[in-house]
């Protein structure tokens, strides 16, 4: 990533995105681009507006103004089966995977893969071919879990991450959203979790990562936004920074928007 | 960046298989119902008079149609993590409701029996249908639990069952709708000069009627078909698969574009259908309507349904663990009867095995779940 | 009716006993309630005193759901020779009981009868009798008497139980007749209770309430006469309506001495389960003029004749 790559075109752009609710004005004027193959980190303390900003990207919030580009054009995304539509994949922090169900069955959830009998008269579940194409979609990604029938109840916390980012990047996801991916994760799981990440951004699917943990973010992102107060105070290459200084960034030390570079209301972490 | 400790090989398998203890653990909680109906059936075998007989056998069979019957669409719901508490009124409803139809359509000399028949179980099913499908629309649009919801039709089917009556037995059935629940698709004429005969009861009398006995009654054969088709949709079709999905985590299913709401009123509707078949079953055994028919058999029915390893909490079960649950039931019941013991111990039994079910279903989550901090 | 004992018991004794008839019987009454828990007690008695086997089985809920089943499995044991039982409904038993008939298990109804109960010339013939009470004449003597009691005017109500029950349909039919006879007196409604004492408690209170001045109430059976009773007694009114109870259990006595009940039609369930057991010792050994339809009376109580013992013994007791 890369100063001295030729121009390329941002697969998203965001332009002057704003959100309000009622007199609460929580996404203000933010304005940023994510390119393929990049990994985005979006930083900010509670409040700030990340999820937010997020949600209007998945089609679950709708922009009060500014407008939104993917792919060089203008979109609407008036829902979240639009975003899913055009290739816009959020993973939430709660995964949306049916514990009960096995891997096959999460992956093919909703779009599940059928055969038919008696001239169309009874489906059914194509089974073979749900498991046959779930292990390349894992394999693909260089995953392994022990058992693909077995509830995913019985896997771990990181096994069950890797199933959601699996299902999102089988539905040919041309952008993913990633929503504190390694929360409750323990450190080995984190770290295959980062991995996925990386190997996900090397297959020019750029991810934005929503994440507390300043060590992930500095891990695995090739840039950092922060936001403060609904609005972007921050957008440097992660090499150009360090924890220390998104940290001030996050609780409005320092404000890259405002004339002098400091806060604007010299805020001091609360409590 | 903050230095990273120097990376292990990380081995490709993830959480190492559960030991061998705890897949016996788990097969074990799969299996109970079918060990513990197994160990019945010897019990009562071994020490109660007539009970391993053909006779017996068909009793039992005959015995479970309602509850099953009931239990196969309450299975779905549940697993969807809803619940039905309007199928027993709903059942006596349509008992009621077919029997109407079929005194008046016969009375009226408009068409013969089989076609009242059928036009009578046509209408039990259609007021059934019309129930369900207010349950699942206002659970689904309205955001009203079931438990209430259902509740409150199925007294609404009570006072519908009872104004249709006049409280009374609805009767003035022709004879072919005994036949229908009575009769048999075989029977079987022991001892000497007997035989098997098919579809036609055989016009015997003294030793040899009582020497016979039927085999697969039509009622039986419905309620064999209608488990078939259950097992079938709920294993092999994707509806079966979005149901697991709804009871499993309803969001995600939501977020996955399944119609949640469309499904839910299918399933009640569903649901209200298997209790309404019960009821024109129940017309055609006892000759005659009747509004109470299901209401003591709705509590039995759930029984079957969570003995059977349906979870209440939805996501889990299966249409044979139903079956299993309601053979439980029936089977302690007759037992009872042929070691001449009071009847009432079914209840206490019956009550036990539903705790154990539900313990065992906790147990098999603490087993499976000790996995995950692996 | 103590003739036919008599006769009966003369025929069990004159007969030599062919072949060791010793039949085994089961009993199979309508559900948990103190009339037939007396019943059942004669059964047992003649059980005990005649040497017989009985196989006894109670349904736990009123109706053919209930009943059948357990009649299915009483079938399927094999070895009972006759059956005593107490219908819990006249069209819809007779299917199921038919089968018992095929089975070649000779039935006896008891309390309440099959078809119409005329099992020589009616539509139902197989049973070997019908031992039970005339309900519409038990009725009747109801109405007679609350009519006598309140001098032949005033308005009357009725707390009925399980809606469509051949017997206690029977007794409101025959207590309305007897109103209908006795021009100043009213009949305002009929309730059913479903066999359920608090909500016929409940239902009595409503109608005294809305009637400021019913005179009379009828409970056509054990809980409905024990609900009524009781919302009498809530009231405060305990004596100034007058609740004429059927079946005789210890509450409607009680009530009868307190004063909330005026009149207790007992009917004879120990009879007509002792005689049940009769009939079927006597067909095993061959007796072949047994009546095919004994009604077995009642007995009125009133405060007067209570502790009369040839009348306290139609008490339902169950304690003993």
């Amino acid at each position: 990533m890369m100063a001295g790559a030729p121009p390329r075109e941002p697969m998203l752009s965001l332009r002057e995105l704003t959100k309000r609710f009622g007199g609460l004005t929580a996404v203000d004027r933010v304005s940023v681009d994510i390119y393929p193959g990049e990994v985005v980190g979006l930083v900010g303390d509670n409040g700030a507006g990340k999820s937010t900003l997020i949600k209007m990207v998945s089609g679950v919030y709708q922009p009060t103004s500014g407008d939104i580009r993917f792919l060089g054009k203008p979109v609407q995304i008036s829902g979240p089966a639009l975003a899913r539509d055009l290739g816009i994949e959020t993973i939430y922090q709660d995964l949306a995977l049916a514990d009960n169900l096995d891997a096959a069955a999460n992956i093919f959830l909703g779009r599940e893969v059928k055969r038919r009998f008696l001239g169309g008269f009874v489906t059914t579940l194509n089974e073979a071919h749900m498991h046959a194409e779930t292990e390349k979609a894992l394999s693909t990604l260089d995953i392994h879990i022990p058992s693909l029938k077995a509830e995913i109840l019985t896997l771990s916390g990181g096994q069950r991450q890797a199933i959601a980012i699996t299902r999102a990047h089988y539905w040919d996801a041309k952008l993913m959203i990633m929503d504190e991916p390694t929360n409750n994760l323990g450190v080995v799981e984190q770290r295959k979790v980062l991995d996925l990440i990386r190997r996900l951004r090397d297959r020019g699917i750029p991810v934005i990562l929503i994440s507390h943990t300043m060590h992930d973010v500095f891990a695995v992102s090739d840039r950092i936004v922060v936001l403060h107060r609904g609005r972007k105070v921050a957008e440097k290459r992660t090499a150009d920074t360090d924890q220390e200084e998104v940290v001030r960034y996050m609780i409005g030390l320092l404000d890259d928007t405002s004339p002098d570079g400091v806060g604007g209301q010299a805020s001091l972490p609360a409590g | 960046m903050p230095r990273i400790p120097p990376l292990q090989v990380v081995p490709a398998v993830g959480v190492p298989r559960l030991e061998s203890r705890r897949r016996l653990l788990l097969a074990l909680t799969r299996i109970w119902p079918w060990a513990f109906l197994g160990l019945l059936l010897i019990f009562f075998s071994a020490t109660g008079v007539g009970f391993f007989t053909l006779r017996n056998s068909q009793n039992i069979l005959v015995a479970i149609t309602p509850v099953l019957l009931m239990g196969l669409g309450q299975t779905l719901v549940i697993i969807s993590a809803g619940i039905d508490l309007s199928v027993g009124w709903v059942m006596g409803l349509s008992s009621v409701a077919s029997a109407i139809v079929i005194r008046d359509v016969t009375a009226a000399g408009a068409m013969g029996p089989f076609p009242a028949i059928l036009l009578g179980a046509l209408a039990g099913l259609a007021v059934a249908v019309f129930i369900g499908f207010a349950n699942g629309a206002i659970v689904a649009k309205l955001h009203v639990p079931a438990f209430i919801v259902t509740l409150g039709t199925s007294f609404v089917a009570r006072g519908a069952a009872y104004l249709l009556c006049g409280g009374n037995v609805v009767g003035g059935q022709p004879p072919a709708v005994r036949a229908f629940g009575n009769d048999a698709l075989m029977y079987l004429v022991r001892g000497a000069g007997g035989g098997l005969y098919f579809f036609k009861k055989p016009d015997v009398t003294g030793l040899q009627l009582r020497m016979m006995d039927r085999i697969l009654p039509w009622p039986v054969i419905v309620t064999v078909v209608a488990v078939a088709i259950f097992i079938f949709v709920l294993r092999k079709m994707q509806f079966g698969r979005h149901v697991y999905a709804i009871g499993g985590n309803r969001e995600a299913a939501i977020r996955a574009g399944i119609p949640v709401d469309r499904h839910t009123i299918l399933l009640y509707t569903l649901s209200a259908a298997t209790a309404g078949l019960a009821g024109v079953l129940n017309t055609a055994r006892f000759s005659g309507g009747s509004a109470i028919a299901g209401d003591p058999l709705l509590l039995p029915s759930i029984a079957a349904v969570i003995i059977g390893g349906v979870s209440l909490f939805g996501g889990k079960g299966t249409v044979l663990g139903t079956v299993v649950g309601a053979l439980i039931i029936a089977v302690l019941q007759t037992g009872l009867v042929m070691l001449a013991v009071q009847p009432f111990w079914q209840f206490v039994v019956v009550g036990i095995v539903v705790i154990l079910a539900v313990l065992m279903d906790q147990m098999r989550d603490l087993v499976l779940g000790r996995a995950e901090s692996a | 009716m103590k003739r036919l004992w008599v006769l009966v018991l003369a025929a069990l004794l004159a007969t030599p006993a062919m072949a060791q008839a010793k039949p085994k019987i089961g009993f199979l009454p309508g559900t948990v309630d103190p009339f037939y828990q007396v019943m059942e007690k004669g059964v047992r008695d003649a059980a005990k005193d005649l040497g017989l086997d009985v196989v006894v089985q109670i349904p736990a809920t009123w109706g053919p759901t209930a009943q059948t089943p357990i009649l299915d499995a009483m079938i399927a044991r094999g070895d009972l020779d006759y059956l005593i039982i107490a219908p819990v409904d006249k069209e819809q038993m007779i299917a199921p009981l038919e089968a018992a008939r095929d089975a070649g298990i000779k039935v006896i109804t008891v309390d309440t009868f099959l078809g119409n109960g005329d099992y020589v010339s009616g539509p139902v013939t197989f049973p070997l009798s019908y031992i039970g009470s005339d309900n519409v004449e038990g009725g009747r003597i109801a109405g007679n008497a609350l009519a006598d009691t309140l001098g032949g005017k005033g308005k009357v109500y009725i707390q009925n139980t399980i809606a469509g029950t051949s017997t206690t349909e029977q007794r409101s039919e025959g207590f309305k007749e007897a109103i209908k006879a006795h021009s100043g007196m009213e009949l305002v409604s009929e309730d059913y209770n479903n066999d359920d004492a608090s909500l016929s408690t409940q239902q009595t209170a409503a109608v005294l309430q809305r009637e400021p001045d019913l005179a009379g109430i009828f409970g056509v059976n054990v809980f409905s006469a024990q609900g009524a009773g009781q919302a009498v007694l809530n009231a405060g009114l305990g004596g100034e309506v007058q609740v004429i109870a059927f079946d005789a259990t210890q509450f409607a006595i009680e009530q009868l001495r307190a004063g909330t009940v005026s009149l207790v039609i007992a009917q004879k369930p120990y009879d007509m389960g002792y005689m049940a057991m009769e009939f079927a010792l006597a067909d095993a050994r061959g007796v072949t003029s047994l009546p095919r339809r004994v009604a077995t009376g009642y007995a009125v109580i009133t405060r007067d004749n209570v502790d009369n013992p040839d009348i306290s013994r139609f008490i339902y007791r169950t304690a003993d």
